[in-house]
């Protein structure tokens, strides 16, 4: 069966996080009244509404027929993989064994096979990273790993 | 003193060596700051602040300005070349900036943005020097009611740019809108939707939600089909050039989009991103052929730009006639005079009018320098597009991490950047376009906020939204918007029928 | 080789002991310091805190390095600063962290009492009360008079729910017998403009927030919130004992210097003597005082004191909002 997946899966997103927003936050906060709002009446609000367009979008979709596109999921855990090295290496790593690795594993999915190009990709971004941030906009971040005392 | 004579003080202010120094250092700086992703003013003159203790405050003050403006000009470029906005103002850029790029038109859309850049600030400034009482006025008198009901106005006008879906459209707005509810509300001080977690008090940084749901997402999307399409076809001299038909399509939304930004800066909290967002939507409307826009239509990248720069310049009207900081950058930008022992306030103007008219006068020729600096950096921009992508996406991941970095230091926020991009990818696969969630979260607090403190202050009574006449104007303009919306959609309607 | 360096320095005041402390205190600090301040670049916090570090890193001869960790009102910083390397990472904060953010906040992540080392205060500031130049009420006593017209015939704006603004007006108001409607802001910067528009009434505030606005005759001051009359704005007089106010009403903003619990006590000791000798400067007091500061000083149980002091306070100005 050839559905809009897309959109039939967006929507059901969409309806779950609202769903999920407006309960949370009815049972967690104050809704208040008119004269005072409180914290909960937004939120509770809001995530109704978006349930609602989820509805109004995942329905249609799922009598509609559509083209699915692809997902590019290497390069996505790649990708995110070096975002989240580089976030939690930064500190404890220092700012240049941590570009080092992110710039590898960011390099990775890339379709050209051979390690000498992302080797010297790594280098370069490492010494431009090192070169804009550390020396010309000097931000505070270690350089080099720290070993807590 | 007349404006006359104000200018030519100014002049010899700006005229300075020293102070022409730090101009030019500023913009260059500002330029290239705003081009890296990320990293955006804020960052950028946070950094500098510690500087600015060693030179003249004037000095001091027209170099955090000449950062401010000048990464406006660069935010754009990353924007149009890689869909990847330099800066959140930049962001509703890509909407046709980077369309244009795929058309082989990257040349003419920097050349629409810096021209319109250029123009707006000269908008700006001209704002500044003619109408600074009126603004500083119309600043104060702006309340609560006022600005939640000028920010539904535009967001029920920008709520469905972009999209062809308007159902779509309008979901992502309410995502972002919740998104924008992250955080310690203001007005119970009750922490929302962080799941304990400190680093949310403050709500989820908006450059991380930027980068990730635009820039992360574009890389993930970008890295094979980049390859296979291989680099653009070699683009001529003659190409860089816009013509004929381009020049004709520029002067209104410049003029347009740069009055705007100006009304918008010299409000406090409202802010250029909010301005650039706006123009777009206007430039959609006041169009006959609106369905061009997010296929490349160089009003879409012209209004918004000039209305940012506007907006950038026009934001030092309430610092400077009010010592009121309308943004956390013009707050930072108090600080560096208040490190040089110069209290900013409503009578500043008269008592240090170097400082004022010597900025405003720095302003153009900044914004000059930028226009002469940056035109020729077309061609070389353009030709980076002929880098083959793998080269350069790596270290644009690690840019944009040390940019979301920069802005409070937070381990934590990039981390962010890791979880929204993953979520903005999948959201752009399914076509949810992404511009209309940060228009969400941008909005959606001061509507909260201004629409709580409306009503409190109203002591519960919403008649305060009529009462108030600026108030009761926003509301009417957004009540006509609507019944317009659905008055089209029924004759549309009708109209298919009948062919039926 | 850095770290051969550190490590050495740190094994040394490990082992050594009583009359070797003073060794390993000559020792310290081998490395660059790092001063965590839980406010952005430029913030009047940050300022504050640069104005002690400049002359602190001359005094150690080791770099000292301002570290703005915003967030939280200032929260994240003092996380960040006992997340930092032991004996090297130091804070400085206003009084919301270590009094009443823990009240407020659903886990601050430390236990001040437990975590905390404190160095030294730095600096105080108290509030001012101020309104529209226009406004009818001249002074203290007559603002409790119009805001006991009827409740909520006043409306009073504040730096958000639980800042250091909201709790002293509700100090104030409970202190007076008024109850005035409280409207939160974001920043001084629009509750000023709140004020000037006419939108509401009243707010306490920073002196320096308000005094610009004074000058240009757009607003006025009524009172302030300091037990003596204060160096910045000398006319304005104090609230306490107007009125029906108490003698010893008293509410101020501080900040202090601080450090984690298990840093080596000589090296507290070396800090609170060397922050304290370039608070005696002239010139360090001179600039506190144009931003609305008033340079202090003192003891690390001073401090002590004074936290436990404001946690007790505030939290029973809390204790009663919440009631309410």
């Amino acid at each position: 069966m050839r559905r809009d997946w897309h959109d039939l899966l967006g929507g059901v997103a969409m309806v779950a996080t609202g769903l999920f927003v407006s309960i949370y936050s009815q049972l967690h906060y104050d809704i208040g009244s008119l004269r005072q709002m409180g914290p909960g009446f937004f939120p509770v609000t809001l995530g109704g509404i978006l349930a609602v367009l989820g509805l109004a979008i995942a329905l249609p979709a799922w009598r509609r027929s559509g083209t699915a596109r692809p997902l590019a999921l290497p390069e996505m855990l790649a990708i995110l993989a070096a975002i989240a090295v580089f976030g939690f290496g930064l500190q404890t790593l220092g700012i240049v064994v941590a570009t080092a690795i992110a710039v590898v594993l960011a390099s990775l999915p890339a379709p050209r096979p051979g390690w000498i190009w992302r080797c010297v990709l790594a280098v370069a971004v490492t010494a431009l990273t090192w070169l804009v941030f550390k020396h010309g906009l000097r931000m505070t971040m270690p350089v080099w790993p720290e070993f807590p005392g | 003193m007349t404006a006359f004579d104000g200018l030519m003080h100014g002049f010899s202010v700006a005229m300075r060596p020293d102070v022409l120094i730090y101009c030019v250092l500023g913009v260059v700086l500002g330029t290239f700051i705003g081009v890296l992703p990320g990293i955006g003013a804020m960052a950028a003159i946070s950094l500098l602040l510690p500087i600015t203790y060693y030179i003249s405050p004037e000095a001091a003050l027209i170099m955090l300005g000449g950062v401010y403006y000048g990464a406006q000009y660069g935010g754009a470029v990353a924007s149009i070349l890689l869909r990847l906005p330099g800066t959140p103002q930049s962001a509703v850029t890509t909407l046709d900036g980077y369309p244009m790029a795929r058309q082989g038109r990257a040349g003419v859309a920097l050349f629409a943005s810096m021209i319109s850049s250029f123009l707006g600030s000269m908008i700006g400034i001209a704002v500044l020097i003619g109408l600074a009482g009126w603004l500083s006025n119309a600043a104060t008198s702006f309340g609560a009611a006022d600005y939640a009901a000028m920010m539904v106005l535009g967001l029920v006008a920008a709520s469905t740019i972009g999209s062809k879906s308007p159902v779509k459209a309008f979901a992502m707005v309410v995502l972002g809108l919740i998104l924008g509810c992250v955080g310690t509300d203001v007005n119970s001080g009750v922490q929302r939707l962080t799941f304990g977690q400190t680093e949310l008090l403050d709500g989820i940084n908006l450059v991380a939600l930027a980068m990730g749901l635009f820039g992360v997402a574009e890389i993930i999307g970008n890295v094979r089909a980049a390859e296979r399409e291989g680099s653009p076809p070699h683009v001529s001299l003659r190409q860089l050039l816009p013509t004929r038909d381009d020049l004709r399509r520029l002067p209104g939304p410049i003029v347009r989009g740069g009055a705007l930004g100006a009304l918008f800066g010299a409000l406090p909290g409202t802010g250029s991103t909010i301005s650039s967002f706006l123009s777009y939507a206007l430039e959609r409307r006041v169009s006959r052929r609106p369905e061009r826009f997010g296929e490349g239509a160089i009003e879409g990248v012209a209004g918004p730009e000039a209305a940012n720069n506007s907006a950038a310049i026009s934001a030092f009207v309430p610092t400077l006639t009010l010592g009121i900081p309308g943004d956390p950058i013009m707050a930072l930008m108090l600080g560096a005079l208040v490190i040089h022992g110069i209290q900013p306030g409503p009578l500043m103007l008269d008592a240090r009018p170097d400082m004022f008219w010597g900025l405003v006068v720095s302003f153009g020729i900044g914004n000059l320098i930028l226009l002469v600096l940056n035109l020729p950096l077309i061609g070389i921009w353009v030709s980076m597009l002929r880098i083959p992508f793998r080269w350069l996406y790596p270290a644009i991941v690690v840019f944009v991490c040390l940019g979301v970095y920069s802005v409070r230091g937070s381990s934590y926020d990039i981390a962010a950047v890791a979880v929204i991009g993953a979520a903005g990818y999948l959201l752009a696969v399914a076509r949810f376009n992404p511009a209309l969630l940060l228009l969400g979260f941008v909005l959606g607090p001061l509507i909260e906020t201004n629409l709580r403190r409306a009503m409190l202050i109203g002591r519960g009574d919403p008649m305060i939204f009529l009462t108030r006449p600026i108030s009761a104007v926003f509301v009417a303009a957004t009540v006509a918007l609507i019944t317009a919306a659905i008055w089209g959609a029924l004759r549309k309607r009708r109209e298919g029928l009948g062919q039926r | 080789m850095k770290h051969f360096d550190s490590r050495t320095a740190l094994a040394m005041s490990l082992v050594l002991s009583g009359a070797g402390m003073a060794q390993a205190q000559d020792a310290w600090p081998t490395e660059p310091v790092h001063v965590y301040v839980g406010f952005p670049a430029g913030s009047s916090p940050d300022v504050l805190a640069r104005l002690i570090t400049e002359p602190l890193a001359e005094k150690l001869g080791q770099p000292v390095v301002v570290e703005n960790k915003p967030g939280a009102g200032g929260v994240i910083g003092v996380q960040q600063m006992l997340a930092g390397k032991e004996n090297y990472a130091f804070g400085t904060t206003i009084n919301g962290p270590l009094t009443t953010s823990p009240r407020l906040t659903a886990d601050v992540g430390y236990d001040v009492a437990a975590d905390i080392a404190p160095v030294t205060l730095i600096a105080t500031s108290p509030l001012v009360l101020a309104m529209a130049a226009d406004a009818a009420p001249g002074d203290v006593a007559g603002f409790i008079d119009a805001a006991k017209a009827e409740p909520d015939a006043i409306a009073y704006g504040s730096v958000g729910q639980g800042s250091g603004a909201h709790l002293t007006a509700e100090l104030f108001a409970d202190a007076a017998g008024i109850q005035m409607l409280h409207v939160p802001f974001a920043s001084y910067a629009e509750v000023t403009t709140s004020i000037i528009g006419g939108e509401i009434d009243a707010g306490f505030m920073a002196p320096s927030a308000a005094l610009p606005q004074v000058e240009a005759g757009k607003m006025k001051m009524l009172g302030i919130t300091s037990s003596e009359p204060f160096a910045q704005v000398p006319d304005v007089p104090v609230i306490a004992g107007q009125a029906d106010i108490p003698d010893d009403f008293r509410a101020e903003l501080w900040n202090a210097f601080i450090a984690p619990a298990g840093t080596d006590p000589a090296i507290i000791e070396r800090l609170n003597a060397e922050v304290n000798e370039i608070l005696k400067d002239p010139a360090v007091q001179e600039q506190m005082l144009t931003m609305g500061w008033q340079a202090q000083g003192g003891s690390a149980d001073d401090l002590s004191q004074r936290i436990s002091d404001d946690t007790e306070t505030w939290g029973a100005v809390i204790d009663r909002v919440e009631a309410q």
